[in-house]
Order: C-alpha cells, then sequence, then structure tokens
C-alpha cells in the first residue's frame, strides 16, 4: 500500500500581508499610489524597488497607517487592518520600522533608544519616569547584541557613526518584537561598505528571528544582492514582481525611464 | 556570534546597566541634597513662612474690599495715560529692534568681526539687561525730564539687551551648511551675512521682537511710578491719596491692555512664524 504523501511545507507561502487596490492621493491631486496590488509572504524579504517618488515610502506607511491610504484594503494574516476600527497601537506593535535618517533620538542613550521600541507595550504613566523593567531592558539588550552593538549601549546615540547608528536602529526596530519589520531607504545615506553591512544585518537577524521585512531601495546593486523576491513602482503603481533573475535591462528601464500610463494605452 | 557569547555579551550588558543606573542615581541624589539644601537655607534667610501669607489673609481682603467699587468716572480721564503707554511701549520696541539688528551680529561669535568687539557687546549687552527698566527710568527722567520720553528710552535699552542677545545666540545657531556653500561660492562676509544667515533666523527675530513688544506694554504700565509717564503715574498717585476706588479703575484698565496687548500679540505671532 502506497504511503499518504506528505504535503509539501506552505508556511514559506503563507500571505501575512495582502495590499488590494490601495490609492492614496493629496488634496486629490497628487496621487501618490494609484491602484497597489502587492501580496507579501511570511519571513521573506521583499524589496520595493523604484525611483525617489515611485511611492515607495507612502505604500510603506499604509501598511502601519503613518499615513492613511484613500482607499483600498489592506489584510494583515487574513485580518483588514485598514479603516476606523483597528487598534493602531496593537497593530504598530507588529511593525517595526527602519528609517534613511536612523530617526535615533540624539540626546538619549543608545540603550534608551532602543527601549523605546518597548514604548508600544507599556502604558503612558509606567513610562513617565523613563523606568523599564528588566524584562524590557533584557529584550533591548539583547537586540542590540544581535546587531553587535551592546558595547555601546550607554553612550549618546549622536556619538556613533552613521552605520552604528541604523545598526541601534536596527535593534530598536528588533526590540519590539515584530512580525514584520518596514525599512524605508535603510541604506541610502551610507557608503557603499556601511551599506552591504547593514543590509547583512538586517537581513540575517530577520531571518534568524523569522521576521517578514519589506524594504524600500532605490539602488538595483544591493537589490540583486539581497531580495528574495522584488516589487518594481514607477509612479504609484507596481509595474513588476519577480525575483533577481528577472531583472533584466529591460524590466529596470520601465521601472526608471518610462511612464506606466503610456505603456498601458499602447499595450490596450 | 554563538549562542554562549551572544549569552555572555548579554548578561554583561545587563549588568553594567544595573551599575551605570546606580552611579546615575547616586549623582542625583548628592546633587538633590545640595539643592534641597541650598533652598532650605535660603527659605530660612528670606523668611519664607506660610504662617504669615495665611494670618496676612485679612489684611489682603481689607484692602481688595477698599477698591470695589471701582470708579468707572475715573475712565475718562486715563484715556490719554492709556494711549501714552501703548505709545511708549511701541516706539521703546522699534528703538530696541533697530539697535539690536547690528548689535546681534556683533555679539555673534560667527559673525563679529572682531573677538574683542564680541565680548564688548556681551558686555554692553549683559549691562543692558542686567539694569531693570525702573532704574533705567530713573536715570532718563534726570537726564531728559520728567515725561513719556525718559519711559521709551528706558524701554528701548532694556529691550536692546533682551532682543540682541537673543538674537545673537540664534545667529550661533544657524546651519552651518547653507553658510559654507555661499563662502565656498566667493561671496564676502557681509554677503554671507545677508544671503545665509539672515534668512535663517528672521522669523525667530520676528517672533521674539512680538514677544518683547508684549512684555514692553506690560513695563509701560509701571514706568509712572518714576515718572516715566503712562498709567503707572495715575496708579501710584491715587493709591498715595488714598482714592482707592480710582486706583482700582487703573488696575482694571492695566488688565484690559495687557489682556488685548497678548491677545494680538499672539495673533501676530502665529501669523508670522
Amino acid at each position: 500500500m502506497d504511503q499518504p504523501m506528505l504535503m509539501p511545507n506552505t508556511t514559506k507561502t503563507k500571505t501575512i500581508l495582502s495590499v488590494q487596490d490601495l490609492t492614496k492621493s493629496y488634496g486629490g491631486a497628487i496621487h501618490a499610489l494609484r491602484g497597489i496590488n502587492v501580496d507579501v509572504h511570511e519571513g521573506e524579504f521583499l524589496v520595493i524597488l523604484g525611483p525617489s517618488g515611485a511611492g515607495k515610502s507612502t505604500l510603506l506607511r499604509c501598511l502601519n497607517r503613518l499615513v492613511e491610504p484613500t482607499s483600498g484594503k489592506i489584510l494583515h494574516n487574513g485580518e483588514e487592518i485598514t479603516g476606523k476600527r483597528v487598534n493602531l497601537r496593537a497593530l504598530r506593535q507588529e511593525f517595526g520600522m527602519v528609517f534613511q535618517q536612523f530617526n535615533l533620538v540624539k540626546r538619549l542613550s543608545v540603550l534608551t533608544n532602543v527601549l523605546t521600541g518597548r514604548l508600544g507595550y507599556r502604558s503612558t504613566w509606567r513610562s513617565l519616569f523613563y523606568n523599564f523593567s528588566k524584562e524590557d531592558k533584557k529584550i533591548a539588550i539583547e537586540s542590540l547584541a544581535r546587531v553587535n552593538m551592546e558595547h555601546k549601549a550607554f553612550q549618546r546615540a549622536d556619538t556613533l557613526s552613521g552605520g552604528e547608528q541604523q545598526r541601534v536602529a536596527i535593534a530598536r526596530a528588533l526590540a519590539q518584537q515584530p512580525t514584520i519589520i518596514l525599512a524605508d531607504e535603510p541604506v541610502a545615506s551610507l557608503d557603499p561598505k556601511i551599506a552591504r553591512q547593514v543590509l547583512n544585518y538586517l537581513k540575517q537577524v530577520t531571518h534568524e528571528l523569522g521576521i517578514t521585512v519589506i524594504c524600500n531601495l532605490h539602488q538595483v546593486e544591493y537589490t540583486r544582492e539581497f531580495a528574495e523576491r522584488i516589487v518594481g513602482m514607477s509612479r504609484g503603481k507596481v509595474v513588476f514582481e519577480g525575483t533577481a533573475e528577472d531583472l533584466t535591462d529591460e524590466i529596470l528601464h520601465r521601472i526608471y525611464y518610462k511612464d506606466p500610463d503610456e505603456e498601458e494605452k499602447n499595450g490596450k | 556570534m554563538t549562542s554562549a557569547t551572544f549569552e555572555s555579551a548579554v548578561q554583561a550588558t545587563l549588568q553594567r546597566e544595573v551599575q551605570v543606573r546606580l552611579r546615575r542615581y547616586l549623582k542625583l541624589a548628592i546633587y538633590g541634597a545640595i539643592a534641597v539644601a541650598a533652598l532650605w537655607y535660603a527659605a530660612v534667610q528670606i523668611k519664607l513662612s506660610f504662617g504669615a501669607l495665611i494670618s496676612g489673609v485679612p489684611f489682603m481682603w481689607d484692602f481688595i474690599t477698599r477698591l470695589f467699587p471701582p470708579d468707572f468716572s475715573y475712565l475718562s480721564v486715563l484715556g490719554n495715560a492709556t494711549i501714552e503707554t501703548i505709545q511708549i511701549a511701541i516706539w521703546g520696541t522699534l528703538l530696541a529692534i533697530l539697535l539690536s539688528i547690528p548689535l546681534s551680529f556683533l555679539g555673534a561669535r560667527n559673525t563679529t568681526p572682531h573677538i574683542i568687539v564680541f565680548h564688548l557687546t556681551r558686555l554692553l549687552l549683559n549691562s543692558l539687561r542686567a539694569i531693570n527698566e525702573l532704574v533705567f527710568a530713573l536715570i532718563f527722567v534726570s537726564a531728559v525730564g520728567l515725561g513719556p520720553f525718559a519711559g521709551v528710552l528706558a524701554v528701548a535699552l532694556h529691550a536692546t539687551g533682551m532682543l540682541a542677545k537673543f538674537c545673537a545666540e540664534e545667529i550661533e545657531g544657524v546651519d552651518k551648511g547653507q553658510v559654507e556653500a555661499q563662502m565656498a561660492a566667493g561671496a564676502t562676509r557681509m554677503q554671507v551675512i545677508l544671503f545665509g544667515v539672515t534668512p535663517q533666523i528672521i522669523p525667530q527675530f520676528i517672533g521674539y521682537a512680538i514677544y518683547r513688544l508684549d512684555v514692553s506694554i506690560r513695563s509701560a504700565t509701571v514706568l509712572g511710578f518714576v515718572g516715566a509717564g503712562g498709567l503707572g503715574f495715575s496708579l501710584i498717585q491715587t493709591m498715595k491719596l488714598f482714592k482707592y476706588h480710582q486706583t482700582a479703575t487703573c488696575i482694571f484698565v492695566i488688565f484690559l491692555l495687557v489682556l488685548v496687548s497678548d491677545w494680538i500679540c499672539g495673533k501676530l505671532r502665529r501669523k508670522v512664524i
């Protein structure tokens, strides 16, 4: 008798985020996002590639509701996270964020900066005197150690170099114990060597912890090197979805130089 | 990092966190103790006493009841004094603005022509700020005679000290990148001040000048105490003559004036900044 076939492991392809027909316009005239449809798989390192002004940052900020989308839906593990009834605080615990300009509070110590990643879990009155629980401190220091920055824990954040600051910012996102990290041009203001180092940390640590990463980049090189999957954006639209191998010169031309509206007119 | 070294690094940092925190608490306790001791000593010296405050309440109440009802017929006499108060404040602030423009550039490290000029300017500004408007008014009353002009000069000099120092500090805090770009283009010192520094400080300067106008109106209401014009003269005069109902009217007008100036200045400031 035949043994029943083992089902292939489907966790790799489980959809953690599903963006459906998302649009965002400012004042009715400027359309930052024009009908975005993207699925994000659990645990993947997804790069959103596109030129400045393509709408990458807006899309990322719609995901954790720093920006309110104009229309469309976002599903997180099948549950809608757009609309007024969503608990933003609970939602944002799930999404760690890393910024282009690091956005560390310069006058606070490295450790306190990382501890701010725990604020989503603490009530306001319990953080009134900057006190954190032992548990929170352990989580913060572990996060720092993951990016090898624990030795600078008690320095002021502005004494660090750019690359070090971004590693601390990654630690801050990790301290949130998120399921997803949104990285908005995390290496745009770093030199190539440091940029690769930071992306390496980001990819390796999130892989170890099983965190999904959505990373905006405008550099093709880094995208080829680090992306497990790529979404290409141009002028508020998705114009490409695939892997690094699919990223041909023709595709790059479409992402960086072509007007997606022109293409639609000619194609249809 | 292997998991063993990872764990030991985390443990070591956790222990250091405790040390760092204890050291900070110790420091806080020492400085706190010094501050409490100094404040306690000062409180004893200046006879800070809640008892005296409480036992003084009936006397205050007595004074307040004597003020009522205010004599509103006295308003017709105060009309001119009120307008004079506003005029003193406006002219005083205007002169202060004009004086503080050059002084603030001379008194900022990054725009001063020479370090000696910088120190002399700061010395001048410090002495202007050190002397209260009422003291200035006394000096000018003896120099230019009784009347509002002495008040204008008093307001102007004190406000100059404040405004120029504030502005000089703003100048020292400007973004160096914007200045560097113009130096790189071969601009002269004066051109850099005009094109690189001034645009950066204008909003703060205007905001502070409006705030100064507000403060000047408040101080112009008391300059009359020493004969330098405005509402203060009527205030002190009616008190000396025990015409408390008229004093109440003066206080009422001053209150209204301050309220209106606060409202107008607040609106102006929001518009500019």
